[in-house]
């Protein structure tokens, strides 16, 4: 079989059995290529055979049983619904460069989810105590305070109010 | 019963103005939609025969553009759905002044049932019994003897709550009366800051109550009814996620006593068209009166497809002056058979934070005893400014048991690929045993066991590999869910308010 081998982790993933191996511990991350008749993951050979309709995948048939599932990908996401549930998946990145994404962080405080930002409450170069509200993220009517860890002086506030904000990445750094 | 409106000016988005604008056509009204500026791409313009840009901004709550709007469309009546400026009684009189029919309650009524204090006041006068607790009267905080010794009457904990609150904001729990006077004085700064001030009071908190609502309906020549109840006891963050009729919680002689004590509370503020009367039902089993909704409901569906009977079309017929009808009135209306409510939300299904982002693929569960009321559909963007609602899922079955069944068939059934929502939560909610024995109150979401992660299944990974392996489509989204550039609803011209 020609196709090519794609490392690929589960969102979010919190399997059961997950692998480890160079710096995966923890996570769900599989070695998948898929054939024209078959599929091997993480070594393993599995009768498999994807459907397509249309250019979209509609089912994975598995030792003649075929299982009906739907995929749409976004850039190096791919959401899968299968057997009445959805997952999202994503290319694994190598090790290395996710330590460096998250080591660019080490200082700053992520947004736990995307919103806007309400309030500001502290400016650069204030001192905060732990558990100081620097900033109140809102999104569909929720409001969240985003509260600073430990005693110091706010660093960088790189946004302002009104500003939208993604998940996941810094909105205020607390210097020691 | 003067003539129907002709034009409707839909003062919403998302689901409930899809839902309103279905009832107008069916009715031979024309839906007439609005958007904000930065909505321009949403799933409920479709539903309409035109739709009005408001300009940019918070557009949904400003009155001054909807009506210029309603003026630019021809439209001769508004409705406002439920939240934005649906319970807004300056609104409601300014549609009025402009000569437009106002498809809701009068501004009286609205102001009347406002502010939570006053509305428990006169409930109290009406004979309906409310939730224990302190008037909130002034200088009552600087009394802190008075304070305590009410307080130490009902027993703790209590709830502290400003009036002019609402949705879970603005409300805080009391365990020991040397807290009482801090956190009155604290509700009342946030108060402040949220709402404009108001007053302060508190509640009898209980600690697993159920929350059962009753649906009531009056006519402007003085008929008001209950058309029965609707028990939304399951809640994350005060928010309401499951709903079913009839509440497994009450029997014939209690729903009677409900029924009528809604009636009263309805006639007590002289109410035309469709209200919610909430209610919390105690442990042992007493109801009181927490607040009324003086709009349609969210959860209204659920009443429809149990009477067989369609709430939005006799919004709109006894806003026109008609008068209930006579079944509503002769006690000859029922519930058949059983239905629930499921709310498919944006957000982490047990973390309940928010989730963004634009929806790839959006397949709805059909079949018998299915309705889905849906804001959304694929192609849909998601962003942070608006409910989180996507869509409602209402089964109807012959009973409670096959209902649960349908429901749990519906949840898997729903594929929705590009924004995480809240399915699983509903799944795990059909699932549990509280739920099915019918014996659960608010904390039910609380108590739940988060269910096992699970691994993928085979197939799921294979799909995903074999999705990912290909070379990435020129579009931005996957095969076969790909939406092209020439998409209507972004291209459309729209009309701006003084452009």
């Amino acid at each position: 079989m020609a196709a090519r081998r794609v490392k690929i982790e589960l969102e979010g993933g919190r399997g059961e059995q997950p692998v480890s191996q160079d710096g995966t511990a923890g996570r769900a991350v599989r070695d998948v290529r898929v054939g024209a008749t078959d599929a091997v993951l993480d070594g393993r050979l599995v009768p498999a055979r994807v459907l397509r309709e249309e250019g979209a995948v509609t089912a994975v048939e598995i030792e003649g049983v075929s299982i009906p599932v739907r995929t749409a990908r976004e850039r190096n996401r791919v959401f899968v619904w299968c057997g009445g549930r959805t997952y999202e998946f994503h290319k694994a990145e190598a090790a290395s460069s996710r330590a460096v994404r998250h080591s660019a962080h080490a200082g700053g405080l992520l947004s736990p989810m995307p919103g806007r930002v309400r309030k500001l409450l502290v400016a650069e170069g204030d001192a905060v105590v732990r558990g100081q509200i620097l900033l109140v993220l809102e999104a569909m009517k929720m409001e969240h305070a985003i509260r600073s860890p430990r005693d110091g002086r706010v660093g960088s506030l790189p946004f302002q109010e009104g500003d939208l904000v993604e998940a996941g990445v810094p909105v205020a750094e607390i210097l020691e | 019963m003067s003539p129907l409106p002709k034009r409707i000016l839909i003062a919403n988005r998302g689901e409930i103005a899809v839902r309103i604008a279905r009832t107008a056509r069916e009715m031979g009204i024309d839906p007439v939609g609005v958007f904000a500026s930065g909505d321009s791409g949403a799933f409920h313009r479709r539903a309409m025969s035109q739709s009005l840009d408001l300009g940019p901004g918070p557009a949904y709550l400003d009155s001054g553009r909807i009506l210029e709007a309603a003026r630019a469309a021809g439209a001769d009546a508004i409705h406002p759905g439920y939240g934005f400026l649906s319970e807004n009684a300056a609104f409601a009189r300014a549609v009025t002044a402009a000569g437009l029919l106002w498809i809701g309650p009068s501004p009286d009524s609205i102001e009347k049932m406002g502010g939570k204090l006053a509305a428990r006041a006169r409930m109290r006068e009406a004979g309906v019994p409310v939730v224990p607790g302190s008037d909130g009267s002034p200088g009552e905080a600087d009394s802190g003897a008075e304070l305590a010794r009410r307080a130490a009457q009902m027993g703790f904990p209590v709830l502290v709550k400003a009036s002019s609150g609402g949705g879970g904001k603005g409300m805080v729990r009391v365990d020991r009366i040397e807290d009482l006077a801090e956190a009155l004085s604290e509700t009342r700064r946030v108060a402040e800051a949220a709402f404009g001030g108001g007053r302060v009071y508190f509640e009898k908190l209980f600690e697993r109550p159920r929350h059962v609502e009753v649906q009531v309906f009056g006519d402007s020549l003085g008929h008001i009814v209950h058309l029965f109840e609707r028990d939304c006891s399951v809640q994350r963050r005060h928010q309401k996620v499951v709903e079913e009729t009839p509440s497994p919680a009450l029997d014939d002689r209690l729903r009677e006593a409900m029924g009528r004590a809604a009636v009263e509370a309805a006639r007590a503020v002289e109410y035309v068209g469709a209200g919610t009367v909430e209610f919390l039902l105690d442990e042992r089993g007493s109801f009181h009166f927490l607040e009324m909704n003086t709009r349609l409901q969210v959860e209204h569906p659920i009443t429809e497809e149990t009477l067989g009977i369609e709430l939005v079309r006799a919004q709109i017929e006894i806003a026109a002056g008609a008068a209930l009808p006579r079944a509503w009135q002769d006690g000859s209306l029922s519930p058949r058979g059983h239905a629930i409510e499921l709310r498919l939300y944006a957000e982490d299904p047990f973390e309940f934070l928010p989730r963004t982002g634009r929806i790839l693929a959006w397949e709805e569960p059909s079949g018998p005893g299915i309705r889905v009321d849906a804001g959304v559909g694929t192609g849909s963007v998601v962003g942070v400014d608006y409910d989180p609602l996507l869509a409602k899922l209402v089964v109807s079955a012959s009973s409670r048991e096959a209902a649960i069944a349908r429901a749990r068939r519906a949840v898997s059934e729903w594929i929705v690929l590009g924004v995480e929502t809240n399915g699983r939560l509903l799944a795990a909610v059909l699932d549990s045993a509280a739920f099915q024995s019918g014996k659960y109150a608010t904390d039910l979401i609380a108590s739940l066991d988060r269910p096992r992660e699970g691994e993928p299944p085979d197939a799921a990974w294979i799909a995903a590999a074999s999705a990912l392996e290909a070379p990435e489509p020129a579009s931005e989204t996957g095969t076969g869910t790909s939406r092209g550039p020439e998409d209507p609803w972004q291209v459309r011209s729209g009309w701006r308010p003084g452009a």
